[in-house]
């Protein structure tokens, strides 16, 4: 084997060390942002640290030791990275929940990483502590960050964040030098976070994922992914998910970039307009959404304003296309561009809060090739990362390089090759370091030192990486046709009207699909057409609408081949909510979890009773 | 089969620049008793008065007994068989409680009638016969909701508006105006669109009902099924599940289903 590369950036082998160094070293400059009775609040980098340290104190004064676990459970504020920093700085092992998870998942989690101490972010999420607290005899102390609501409130374990900061700062008293050795003793072997993934199938597991996983993904900023000290971001995605980690944790702590927290996960689109980030990590959906928006806003739009879209798209569309190809956009594209862009596309751009972002990017799953080609269109360039909370973001496609589809090469000192089946086996000196208290599930992921991803892709001749599927859900017809389930579904949601959908077909004479409507968009068409509606069940039950999306899927449908054709679909009448357990907390879908729960549903699709 | 007595079809009523209801639908059947639950806010004053005529919709059909209605002046509307009582009684405060009454019937030109309906008013509401000759605004808020309604009744109209015919009342006062709701729902065949905050009474004297939210609909079924949803139950019902601590102040993520 070759010698491991030597993980260190500025001398500093870990993310505390690198902070201590970094935020010293950027003292009153603007760390983050965070709204306060609407109005936006800075934060440096020395209060940044300030924080973080009261936090390791605090951490420390209750007896935390090297590698004992500490949980969020919140959304993402302020508060969460000064946690998670400050935890780390104590030597302390981080563990994020989703603040969408019910009492029951959070006490799974605990117990499984054998938490000691526990963030919440408010009373609504202390009652889920509380509620199964005599079962959790692990847990030491619970901080939560935000007292309202808990006037007189008295329990032995539960303590608020500002008493708890200064109970921190009281012990910290002379012990700056105590602190400065803990960070000192770490090394990038140690373990640094825990994510529980989100797992379709059976208990989520929790990857282990150390201090050099972390500097690896630091690495990648600004030659893989584009971050530089100057940018402003958007931390809207939640923190306890890796993709969003890494890009309002660890690499501004990099690179230095701002951070700017949402004001909450409706307030998402206001947020970006107000903000207008320069550079932008979203999901799919995320993308999928933006799209839809200005779609249906241009549907409504007058005559005038609808031609000059529809002439701006052609023009970008064209210039789009060449670019696509490899090639150089001819001299009158490019001067049709400018001026589609002068006209149009500069408001659309404007609108969204994408005006003044010199990059975007997508990942954490699988995006459709028309809707990227629609951003181009725009002038817009949205990168693709490909990566697992196992392996971190090991490939990106390149800048100037358009390779429709590709997820783009894979980023050294990462290794990538296809097995036998197809799959995608990964292998990097940062890798997870396995499954918490699943040596049988991580020998299975890790074979030789590979990591077995269970995507299914195929790499073309200069090395860019495609990914097809999930090798699970991959469908094999009756007629023992292959076929890869979200390609069509990808298709299917860059329908403004479609939300999600499931492609069912497994062992089944022709293809069916689920699918769950984009509420906002398919109720102003009701509106619009009048047709009459209630509630959400009633919206779906109505013809007009059953046939608008039976037009959807019969656009998708024409697009493929005979049989990778969808003959029948159902819409899922119930509105669905991230608490649910259909759809994961990025609001995706469970391909498994869906089959399940809908089998008569999906029966009365393939001729049984409904 | 017939059409329903009301329909409304994706209507939109504005103020101004601001979208007060937005793409509401509802169906109100001949004999029904039919509940809109909301809160402060939701619409639900704005939809009867869009029903009634006193505000013009933008968008979307009013159809009284499958003819359109919609946008045409309250006068003609009342004429055609819909009484609205408004939300505070508004009675006519220096006009008698019998003159009060008589307004109701200002359309009407079939004397005999009139008194006889006069005559079975006063058998609903004793109360208002013992005050007949008092001005209207010295009677008590109770009294003025029975004037109000009776003088929607006085129209003798195929369709009843109540909007909020608790409001401010007291609890005992609250079940016999709903306990004469019921009455004349059942003894005189009227047909009743009741808008209300009081989800327990009227939940209990509807067939059916429908909660609305800033300016929609977000959940419709019969009132059994709307009792036992856990929405309402919390929301309007004030039954709530104190949790862990025993003083929840934070609100459940509503999902009206």
């Amino acid at each position: 084997m070759t010698a491991e590369p030597v993980y260190e950036i500025d001398g500093c082998d870990t993310l505390p060390k690198l902070f201590l160094k970094k935020s010293r070293e950027r003292g009153a400059r603007t760390a983050m942002r965070e709204k306060d009775f609407g109005i936006w609040q800075s934060y440096s980098w020395d209060d940044y640290r300030e924080y973080a340290s009261r936090v390791a104190f605090g951490l420390l004064s209750y007896g935390l030791r090297r590698g004992d676990v500490v949980s969020i459970l919140s959304e993402d504020c302020k508060e969460w990275l000064f946690a998670d920093v400050g935890a780390q700085l104590a030597g302390g092992v981080v563990n994020g929940i989703y603040p969408t998870y019910q009492s029951g998942q959070v006490e799974y989690t605990l117990t499984d990483s054998n938490c000691r101490f526990l963030f919440v972010e408010d009373e609504e999420q202390l009652d889920k502590y509380l509620e199964v607290a005599p079962a959790l005899p692990g847990v030491e102390r619970v901080v939560v960050f935000d007292w309202k609501g808990l006037r007189g409130f008295e329990h032995p374990k539960v303590v608020a964040f500002e008493t708890f900061l200064d109970e921190g700062s009281a012990y910290g008293e002379g012990r700056d030098e105590q602190l400065d050795a803990i960070v000192a003793e770490g090394s990038r072997d140690d373990l640094g976070i825990l994510i529980y993934t989100s797992g379709t199938t059976g208990r989520p597991k929790g990857a282990m994922l150390s201090q050099r996983y972390i500097l690896g993904q630091m690495q990648l900023a600004p030659d893989y992914i584009r971050m530089t000290g100057s940018d402003e971001i958007l931390t809207y995605l939640p923190l306890c998910h890796v993709a969003e980690r890494i890009f309002s944790g660890w690499l501004p702590i990099k690179q230095g970039a701002t951070i700017n927290f949402a004001e909450s996960p409706e307030t998402v689109a206001k947020d970006l307009q107000e903000l207008s980030p320069t550079y932008m990590f979203a999901v799919p959906r995320v993308w999928e959404k933006f799209y839809s928006r200005i779609t249906t806003a241009m549907a409504e739009a007058t005559w005038i304003g609808r031609k000059a879209y529809a002439l701006a798209l052609r023009a970008g569309g064209r210039r789009a296309d060449r670019l696509l190809a490899g090639a150089q956009p001819t001299i009158a594209d490019e001067l049709l561009y400018r001026v589609a862009d002068w006209c149009v596309f500069r408001n659309v751009k404007k609108l969204l809060g994408l005006d003044r972002a010199h990059s975007l990017a997508s990942g954490a799953a699988p995006i459709s090739e028309s809707l990227l080609r629609w951003y181009l269109a725009l002038g817009l360039t949205v990168d693709e990362l490909y990566g697992q909370t196992e392996t971190g973001v090991v490939t990106t496609t390149r800048k100037g390089v358009f390779r429709q589809g590709t997820v783009g090469p894979v980023i050294p000192p990462a290794e990538l090759r296809i097995d036998d089946n197809g799959e995608i086996l990964i292998r990097s000196p940062y890798q997870f370091d396995g499954y918490l208290n699943l040596p049988q599930k991580t020998a299975e992921t890790i074979v030789d030192g590979w990591i077995h991803t269970g995507d299914v892709g195929e790499l073309d001749e200069e090395g860019n990486l495609t990914i097809t599927d999930r090798l699970k859900d991959i469908i094999i017809t009756a007629g023992g046709k292959n076929i890869t389930p979200s390609l069509i579904e990808n298709e299917l949601k860059f329908s403004p009207y479609i939300a999600d959908a499931v492609v069912i077909g497994d062992r089944r004479k022709y293809l069916t699909c689920l699918v769950m409507i984009d509420q906002e968009n398919v109720e102003h068409y009701a509106q619009t057409h009048a047709i009459p509606f209630t509630d959400y069940k009633s919206l779906c039950a109505r013809r007009e609408i059953v046939a608008l999306i039976d037009e959807q899927v019969a656009a998708v449908n024409s697009g493929f081949s005979q049989v990778e054709r969808i003959k029948q679909f159902r819409l899922i009448d119930v509105l669905l909510t991230a608490e649910d357990d259909e759809l994961t907390p990025t609001m995706k879908l469970k391909r498994s979890f869906i089959n399940e729960k809908y089998s008569t549903l999906i029966e009365s699709m393939y001729g049984g009773q409904q | 089969m017939s059409a329903p007595l009301l329909e409304l079809r994706n209507v939109e009523t504005f103020y101004g620049p601001i979208m007060a209801i937005r793409g509401v639908s509802l169906v109100v059947e001949e004999g029904e008793i039919v509940t809109v639950l909301g809160a402060n806010g939701a619409g639900k004053t704005t939809l009867l008065k869009t029903a009634s005529g006193a505000l013009d919709s933008r968008k979307g059909k009013v159809l009284f007994d499958g003819r359109e209605i919609q946008c045409r002046d309250p006068d003609w509307v009342a004429r055609q068989g819909i009484a609205h009582v408004p939300e505070g009684r508004e009675v006519f405060p220096f006009l008698t409680v019998a003159e009060n009454l008589a307004m109701g019937a200002y359309n009407r030109r079939d004397a005999a009638a009139v008194a006889a309906d006069l005559d079975t008013v006063y058998r609903y509401f004793p109360l208002l016969e013992r005050q007949r000759g008092k001005m209207a605004g010295y009677l008590s808020g109770g009294q003025q909701q029975m004037l109000a309604i009776g003088r929607g009744f006085m129209a003798r109209p195929r369709l009843l508006l109540l909007d909020e015919p608790s409001l401010g009342l007291s609890p005992a006062l609250v079940g016999e105006i709903f306990d004469i709701i019921t009455r004349l729902n059942e003894e005189q065949g009227l047909t009743i669109l009741l808008v209300e905050q009081n989800a327990n009474v009227a939940l209990r004297v509807s067939e059916r009902g429908y909660v609305m939210e800033v300016g929609g609909m977000v959940m419709d079924g019969s009132s059994d099924e709307l009792l036992a949803s856990d929405d309402v139950k919390e929301f309007y019902l004030g039954k709530k599940d104190e949790g862990v601590r025993g003083r929840r102040r934070w609100k459940k993520r509503k999902t009206w289903r």
